[in-house]
């Protein structure tokens, strides 16, 4: 037996079967195995012997000889918590009051949670559903403007073709071009945004199809619609074979087949399209249109590739066609590199790139971070709330903490008692709090916004995410209180010598959170509220009221409008223009000897001013002589402002070669809404030929009269043509309404924050009470007054309300600035009257709180306080 | 026997415990069975009956002495109780009685 030494069975199994088999078994069952490998190895080789000592040991682990059935039978105890169960059920309806608050509570926030689930999947979902979404790129360009450079969506019109021919690597390509049309079925007519692509655009952008083909795109005949365009002119029935009229001016119109119709499109999507034809349409349909023109851009031009791994190939190879760009364009429209942004992730990205294809998520993103974080806080109220409430109450069950302890309960049993109640409770609430965001919080949100998240009860994630939000709210809050209240000896509690619960800091401090935080979400609210009434009333730099416009398809129809209105008694003044404030306007490049500027820039007549009602600070308007006054501009104070111009009057720059000069300067005025920042601007006298609207001053009180007027006129003048006009103050209509919203949203979460805080003072109020009702009765017998009994309770109160205040001020104050300069260019200035207003509506809602308590000991008689056991 | 409820597998076991007698150890019993059955068996199969037929008052063991071979582990001498040879030998009754039956069950059913 030399060997004996220096071979050893696997040692692994061993310390297996020592976790595994039950102690009293091990050392014959060891021996036994090792016995059976010393014969082995005589018999075969080592490894074999091995391999079968292994198995054998694997073999060994059955019911009959591991330990886990002692464990089995230590966690068998399902009498012990049936018994649980049955307590917190019984718990539960014997104090209705403070079960209703937990419960209640915590819903409440998990109902915010399950809406925050939902708008955070339908956000991160946006544009997901492209099944090619990571082959298929949208062509950029980088170019250095205004000194910066910036990523634009654009291409020149002739790159499309090139790359699809040069470049093996690129499987699919399409270009699109958007264009406003009129279109025509029987006797609907409607201005439409039309898109010009090529057939492969629905094989790498995959909206389904509700009737007809994606390939009939490829007939120039044809035309495919969404869904609601569908309705929209066909009512529910199946369009497919039916004509639509086109009209693209005046000269150009055509029968276009409906060959297909796109399923409604998924709720979180940033391209979709109304009408799709083929761009070969250009062709016919504008015979001015330069295929090969480098100096045009289309509005995009998508590329699919057979693997994303050969994208930087095809990048390096995009230099050539850089040359051709520059060398067809001016040299400050040059461009210094092409790029390729992923569907994927353009939805993100958008905002960045000036690209006219994809709208930007970016707010739903900041949006998701901060409703996370609002949804984080309300949580945590409700946790708290539970955790005070079972501190506090738990002084009520002393006795039988106690009795459970001295017949045999260890810590442990009495920690895992009181966490089966919280998951009793917290089950409770997470039902109901799907409940509530299901039926309550998401439909309330999408009837806000007007949209839809697409959110279903059968779905898998959703699962995942309510179990992990009852698992954390349920040790978040049961934790603290399981382990404080286990840790008592019996024999304090059975002598009667131990008082708690009354005098708990951690209770203090989390109250004193709760009430911090109820500061700050009632000052947002206020301060948000105030804001939107503040923005209604800012203004706007214009007249907004006593202001009507309408879109006109060319001159002529411009002079026959113009002609009919001014016979109108109401019209105090009218006037033509290219542009219009709030509804259109272009951008263009001032240059002067030594820098280049980029503004925004208004074509319009000599009258625009008066009859939009905007001011001048300086110089004058234009001259009412056609012409003379091509070459001057009049600009806003921003521009002056920022070029560093004293007097701006006089002061000339050059537009594409021409020289112009500044004769007035306007006082400052909002050309876009308030979210966005003013744009250095300036206007230009417009070709009559240009002119696309017609605005007008109407008398005070007559703009509803004016309006129908003209809509007459129009359908006399323009039978074909559809009615495409407005009140001036309803072009920022939404905005308002969006400010509204969030105002709207803020009370909401104000109101749900107080009200958890409320809840849980109240709670905490009436055991402190309920359990001081003897030491009441006795000073009431005593001869106390109301005051003192009504001091001596909220004076407990009192201190920690002024401490949560004194932190709770500040860090509103500072959150609401923080919040309002990043969401808003312009707001109201930020003072100490919001949080002001909101602490003190929060005091008096608390001591409402505390009062009624009060009231109720003031009136208790007596007797009845000190019969009490 | 209604209450005994001595699986097939476990008789066997029981059986060559007590023809072992002293030397009625796993590895032993495990070797005299696989030799009898003419297959392997696995340790833990045997050693499941064992402990099932110790709680079930058929065997008791005790520790036996230890070798180098186990590793300086003692062996566990299995001793079957008086129980274990009643049962057995009721056992072993009712299926002398069955096949005793048994030719005249066969010849009767020939008949019908």
């Amino acid at each position: 037996m030399s060997q004996q030494t220096d071979i050893h069975p696997p040692q692994w199994p061993v310390k297996l079967l020592r976790f595994f088999v039950k102690k009293e078994y091990l050392e014959e069952i060891e021996g036994d195995m090792e016995e059976i490998f010393r014969d082995s190895i005589e018999q075969s080789s080592l490894g074999k012997a091995r391999r079968m000592y292994t198995w054998e040991m694997l073999k060994l682990l059955r019911p009959g000889l591991i330990k886990n059935l002692e464990g089995i039978d230590k966690l068998n105890q399902y009498g012990m918590f049936k018994n649980y169960f049955k307590v917190s059920i019984r718990g539960l309806m014997k104090n209705p009051l403070t079960s209703f608050i937990n419960v209640f509570g915590l819903a409440a926030a998990i109902g915010i949670c399950v809406f925050l689930y939902a708008f955070a999947r339908w956000t991160f979902g946006t544009d997901q559903f492209h099944k090619n979404k990571n082959e298929v790129f949208l062509t950029t360009f980088f170019a250095e403007r205004d000194g910066t450079l910036k990523q634009y969506g654009l291409t020149p019109r002739p790159l499309g073709e090139l790359l699809r021919h040069d470049f093996a690597k690129i499987k699919k390509i399409c270009r699109v071009e958007d264009k406003n049309v009129v279109v025509k079925y029987e006797d609907h007519v409607f201005n439409e945004r039309l898109r010009y692509t090529d057939p492969e655009f629905l094989e790498m952008l995959t909206f389904p199809l509700k009737w007809g083909i994606a390939s009939s795109l490829a007939d120039v005949n044809s035309v495919i619609l969404n869904e609601e365009v569908s309705i929209k002119y066909f009512g529910e029935e199946n369009p497919i074979g039916k004509n639509l009229l086109i009209r693209f001016d005046k000269e150009h119109s055509k029968a276009f087949k409906v060959t297909g119709v796109a399923q409604k499109f998924p709720a979180s999507r940033t391209i979709d399209f109304d009408f799709l034809i083929n761009f070969e349409n250009f062709r016919t349909t504008d015979p001015g249109y330069d295929y090969q023109d480098w100096t045009k851009l289309v509005n995009a031009t998508l590329i699919q590739v057979e693997n994303p791994k050969d994208l930087p190939a095809i990048a390096q190879g995009m230099d050539k066609y850089k040359k051709l760009q520059n060398e067809a364009v001016s040299i400050d429209q040059a461009i210094s590199s092409f790029a390729f942004e992923p569907l994927a992730t353009l939805h993100e990205k958008s905002g960045g790139i000036g690209d006219d294809i994809s709208r930007s998520s970016d707010s739903n993103y900041t949006s998701v971070i901060f409703l996370s974080v609002i949804g984080a806080f309300l949580l945590a109220l409700a946790c708290f709330n539970y955790i005070n409430i079972a501190i506090v109450s738990a002084a009520k069950r002393l006795k039988e903490i106690g009795v459970r302890k001295s017949i045999g309960a260890t810590r442990n049993v009495v920690i895992i008692q009181f966490l089966t109640e919280n998951v009793v409770i917290t089950f409770f609430a997470l039902t109901l709090g799907v409940f509530l965001g299901w039926m309550l919080v998401i439909p309330w949100f999408e009837e806000l916004w007007h949209f839809d998240m697409g959110f279903r009860l059968n779905d898998f994630n959703l699962w995942i995410y309510v179990t992990l939000l009852l698992l954390i709210t349920g040790l978040a809050s049961g934790i603290y209180p399981a382990f404080y209240i286990s840790q008592f000896q019996v024999v304090g509690i059975l002598k009667g010598s131990l008082r708690f619960g009354t005098k708990n800091p951690i209770t203090k401090i989390l109250l004193g959170f709760q009430l911090v935080l109820a500061c700050i979400f009632i000052s947002m609210a206020v301060a948000f509220t105030q804001n939107s009434t503040y923005l209604a009333q800012r203004p706007w730099g214009y007249s907004q009221h006593e202001a009507l416009y309408a879109v006109v398809p060319d001159q002529q129809a411009y002079e026959q409008l113009n002609a009919v209105m001014a016979r109108n008694a109401n019209v105090v003044s009218m006037s033509g223009s290219a542009d219009h404030l709030g509804k259109s306007k272009t951008s263009t490049i001032l240059h002067f000897p030594d820098r280049e500027y980029e503004v925004d820039q208004y074509s319009v007549d000599a009258r625009y001013f008066e009859t939009m009602g905007l001011q001048l600070k300086e110089g004058r308007v234009f001259n009412d002589h056609e012409g003379s006054d091509k070459h001057a501009v009049v600009v806003n104070d921003l521009l002056a402002k920022s070029l560093g111009w004293d007097n701006a009057i006089g002061k000339v720059f050059q537009i594409d070669s021409v020289q112009y000069e500044v004769v007035g300067e306007l006082k400052e005025f909002h050309s876009n809404s308030f979210s966005k920042p003013i744009r250095p601007t300036i206007f230009k006298v417009a070709r009559k030929s240009d002119y696309r609207f017609l605005s007008m001053k109407v008398r005070e009180g007559s703009e509803v009269e004016t309006y129908k007027s003209m809509q007459t006129a129009w359908a006399k003048l323009f039978p074909e043509t559809p009615f495409n006009a407005g009140f001036q103050e309803d072009v920022w209509g939404f905005y308002y309404q969006e400010m509204e919203i969030h105002g709207h949203v803020w009370r909401v979460f104000a109101s749900i924050a107080i009200m958890l805080a409320s809840l849980g003072l109240y709670g905490l109020v009436t055991l402190n009470v309920s359990g001081r009702a003897k030491e009441f009765s006795i000073r009431k017998v005593l001869g106390a007054a109301v005051k003192n009994i009504t001091m001596s309770i909220v004076n407990q109160y009192v201190l920690l309300f002024a401490v949560a205040l004194v932190i709770g001020a500040p860090i509103s104050y500072v959150l609401i600035k923080l919040i309002f300069d990043f969401a808003y260019a312009y707001h109201m200035p930020v003072t100490y009257w919001s949080v002001a207003i909101g602490s003190v509506m929060l005091v008096l809602i608390l001591l409402t709180t505390v009062f009624t308590q009060v009231g109720k000991v003031v009136k208790a008689n007596p007797v009845n306080g000190l019969k009490q056991e | 026997m209604k209450k005994t409820k001595l699986g097939e597998f476990e008789e066997l076991v029981l059986l060559t415990v007590a023809t072992l007698q002293q030397d009625a150890y796993g590895v032993e019993i495990k070797r005299e069975l696989e030799e009898r059955l003419k297959e392997n068996l696995s340790v833990g199969s045997i050693q499941s009956a064992l402990k099932r037929m110790e709680e079930k008052g058929f065997l008791t063991s005790e520790f036996g002495e230890a070798t180098l071979k186990r590793g300086g582990k003692r062996k566990r001498i299995y001793t079957t109780t008086s129980y274990a040879h009643k049962i057995l030998a009721e056992m072993k009754e009712i299926r002398a009685g069955l096949w005793d039956s048994m030719p005249q069950l066969a010849h009767s059913l020939k008949l019908v």
